[in-house]
């Protein structure tokens, strides 16, 4: 979108961007405020070592909240993140291991698997014309169901050294995971904000029927954003095989439906649909990630982790809300 | 050939065919099936299953969803049992504040859902996680294990097949029957259910009804926690992890309407039956438990798609 074209936007809609600017300002405080009170409390938080766990778990759980984001920006979602992720997995072992494939070859079927069921999710909401709520909780049973009759939850462990030392790369202390994630960034940005598509997945989430009415195939768009949410998905569920060195059937699952939501919400994605910020998606993936570590480091442990992460969220949206009421006023006022 | 077109389209006759179909199957192949122990052990399941599916079904009722049946569920449970073990709360008491919490959790869902005007789905995924995070930060993953003799045998005890817990699901769905046909806030909550603007223009309370349906919801999830303890004979932190899937099937399957206004207590209860059924069978059978979780997906889609089917069929008739 152009300067000109900006410009010309009606006034809720540069507000609502003036609106997430300020509210990504105020993100980028907390986030900081909290690696402040970390850092003075807990002396390794900022060590080298730390940081680039931190940088690790944060490149998956970015991932995770994009694969919500694009079903989030059709007004959908998507609560088989997780058992896409998980089947990735097991599928990017199993190639690996037991057929012994090729690393590069392995990893694109695993793609291609999860791009594959997230059709399926999209095909059977939009033949169906059922929510994706309960179309996607009874196909993320399916999917998870189908892994552990096929795997019998057995995990593999012996994949070729490569994958996990590709996990254990360090470029400085940044990893090559995040590296991944903050590049899909790029390209998800630039989908949404230049590309025809990118626009027609947000015009069907903004309003279906006007998007229809102007010539957007809101059917086949729905379900190009659940193969993308399954791609992404996929994408995720590979590095975890990379972070952790093994293929594990108790990875993801609804472990990822939390976080999933965590990242896009609190970065200001609508979940009615037609509103996506990649910069906001990631920047409360980090957020989470901060909390999730700090509360490690600190040693209160995992038990209050959850705790959090609902009051976080809770939160954020109560943020949101009234943000947007006050911007109706503004918005009220000028006229 | 009217009167059986007029009984497929009752919605729990396909139920009621399967779950036939299904008992002959399982007691022609397994000879186990319809000894008294089996059929008491599948009875005892199915207490617990279907006030899970209660929950859920009376806020699917007025439009809502509820994430925190499960999560709620287990706070409930480890506090009924930590306030027996720990503080020495004689039962009724225990029992009268363990319903009482639930129907608290289930208010601060609906007051939160009302005031802020954000979509139940977000508050309650909220408001779960922070649920199961107060549950592990007390126990920290310890269950409670001195449970009162008197609960434990309530759980256990049985008059042939017939355990003495059926008792309370029973009362409640009786209950719940009588709320939804015959009661002022029942109808209330459905006709919001089903078309909200209409409703408003009635002059029912659309944000009154969110919230009664929210704190029922609640409330029947605490009972479900104090039978599940009474069940396992210890109040255990997981009790509730498994009941997400569980909760929505029951009345989907049981042919509530997703986008709210008709609900199906019977439905549901036919349901919950048929569930029980099947994990019943996968345990005969020695299948893996896995097929359980693949099966009731499969059996979601198949609901849907069935009431879909249903739907259309009604309207272009």
């Amino acid at each position: 979108m152009s300067d000109e074209a900006i410009s010309e936007a009606p006034a809720p809609q540069r507000l609502l961007n003036i609106g997430m600017l300020l509210a990504q300002f105020g993100l980028v405080i907390i986030i900081l405020a909290f690696w402040v009170f970390f850092a003075s409390q807990a002396s390794g938080f900022l060590s080298p070592f730390n940081l680039f766990n931190i940088g690790r778990a944060l490149a998956i759980d970015i991932i995770i909240g994009f694969a919500q984001m694009v079903v989030l920006a059709t007004g959908g979602m998507n609560l088989a993140v997780g058992a896409i992720g998980v089947c990735a997995v097991m599928t990017a072992g199993y190639l690996m291991q037991t057929v012994g494939l090729p690393v590069w070859l392995a990893v694109v079927g695993a793609l291609a698997l999860g791009a594959a069921l997230g059709w399926l999710n999209g095909f059977a909401i939009v033949r169906t014309g059922v929510n994706a709520f309960i179309i996607t909780l009874a196909s993320a049973n399916l999917f998870s169901g189908g892994m552990l009759i096929l795997t019998k939850a057995v995990p593999l462990n012996r994949l070729p050294p490569a994958v996990s030392a590709f996990g254990r790369m360090k470029i400085g202390f940044v990893s090559p995971l995040l590296i991944v994630a903050l590049s899909l960034g790029v390209l998800l940005f630039v989908l949404f904000r230049y590309t025809t598509l990118g626009r027609q997945i947000l015009a069907a989430g903004a309003n279906a029927r006007a998007a229809a009415m102007s010539g957007v195939p809101v059917g086949r768009i729905i379900v190009i954003a659940h193969t993308l949410s399954g791609l992404l998905a996929a994408i995720a569920g590979v590095l975890l095989v990379s972070r952790l060195g093994a293929a594990m059937p108790s990875v993801g699952g609804n472990d990822w439906l939390l976080p999933s939501f965590l990242g896009p919400v609190i970065g200001g994605t609508l979940l009615s649909g037609g509103f996506v910020s990649v910069v906001g998606s990631a920047l409360g993936a980090l957020l989470v990630t901060t909390i999730r570590s700090g509360l490690l480091v600190l040693q209160i442990g995992s038990f209050w982790l959850d705790f959090f992460l609902g009051v976080i969220l809770l939160f954020a949206v109560l943020v949101d809300r009234y943000r947007r009421v006050y911007a109706e006023r503004i918005k009220m006022v000028r006229r | 050939m009217r009167m059986l077109r007029r009984l497929v389209m009752v919605e729990w006759s396909g139920l009621a065919a399967a779950i036939v179909l299904g008992g002959i199957i399982l007691s022609w192949v397994a000879p186990n099936f319809l000894t008294e122990f089996n059929l008491y052990v599948m009875l005892r399941s199915f207490c617990v299953s279907l006030l899970v599916g209660f929950a859920q079904m009376v806020t699917l009722g007025v439009g809502q969803l509820n994430l925190s049946v499960g999560a709620l569920g287990g706070l409930v449970a480890i506090c009924f049992g930590g306030m027996m073990e720990v503080l020495g709360v004689p039962l009724p008491v225990a029992v009268v504040a363990a319903v009482v919490l639930g129907a608290a959790g289930g208010l601060v869902n609906g007051l939160l859902t009302v005031r802020t005007g954000i979509n139940g789905f977000i508050i309650t995924l909220a408001t779960a996680s922070a649920f199961t995070g107060i549950n592990f930060g007390i126990t920290r993953s310890i269950p409670f294990y001195k449970m009162p003799p008197v609960l434990v045998a309530f759980g256990e005890q049985h008059l042939s097949a017939f355990p003495y817990l059926l008792i309370a699901p029973l009362i409640v769905a009786a209950l719940l029957g009588l709320f939804f046909a015959r009661t002022v806030p029942g109808r209330h909550l459905l006709a919001v259910g089903g078309n909200p603007n209409a409703a408003d223009l009635s002059g029912i309370s659309r944000n009154r009804a969110v919230v009664v349906a929210h704190a029922l919801s609640g409330t029947l999830a605490g009972i479900a926690a104090i039978l599940a303890v009474a069940q396992l004979g210890s109040a255990q932190p997981t009790i509730g992890a498994d009941w997400l899937l569980l909760s929505f099937a029951a009345p989907i399957i049981g042919g509530a309407a997703l986008t709210g206004g008709y609900i199906s207590v019977l439905g549901t209860m036919f349901a919950v039956v048929l569930i029980a059924l099947i994990e019943n069978g996968m345990v005969l059978a020695k299948v893996d438990p896995y097929w359980v979780q693949f099966l009731l997906g499969a059996l979601i889609l198949a609901a849907v798609w069935l009431n879909r089917w249903r739907a259309v069929r009604t309207g272009t008739d």
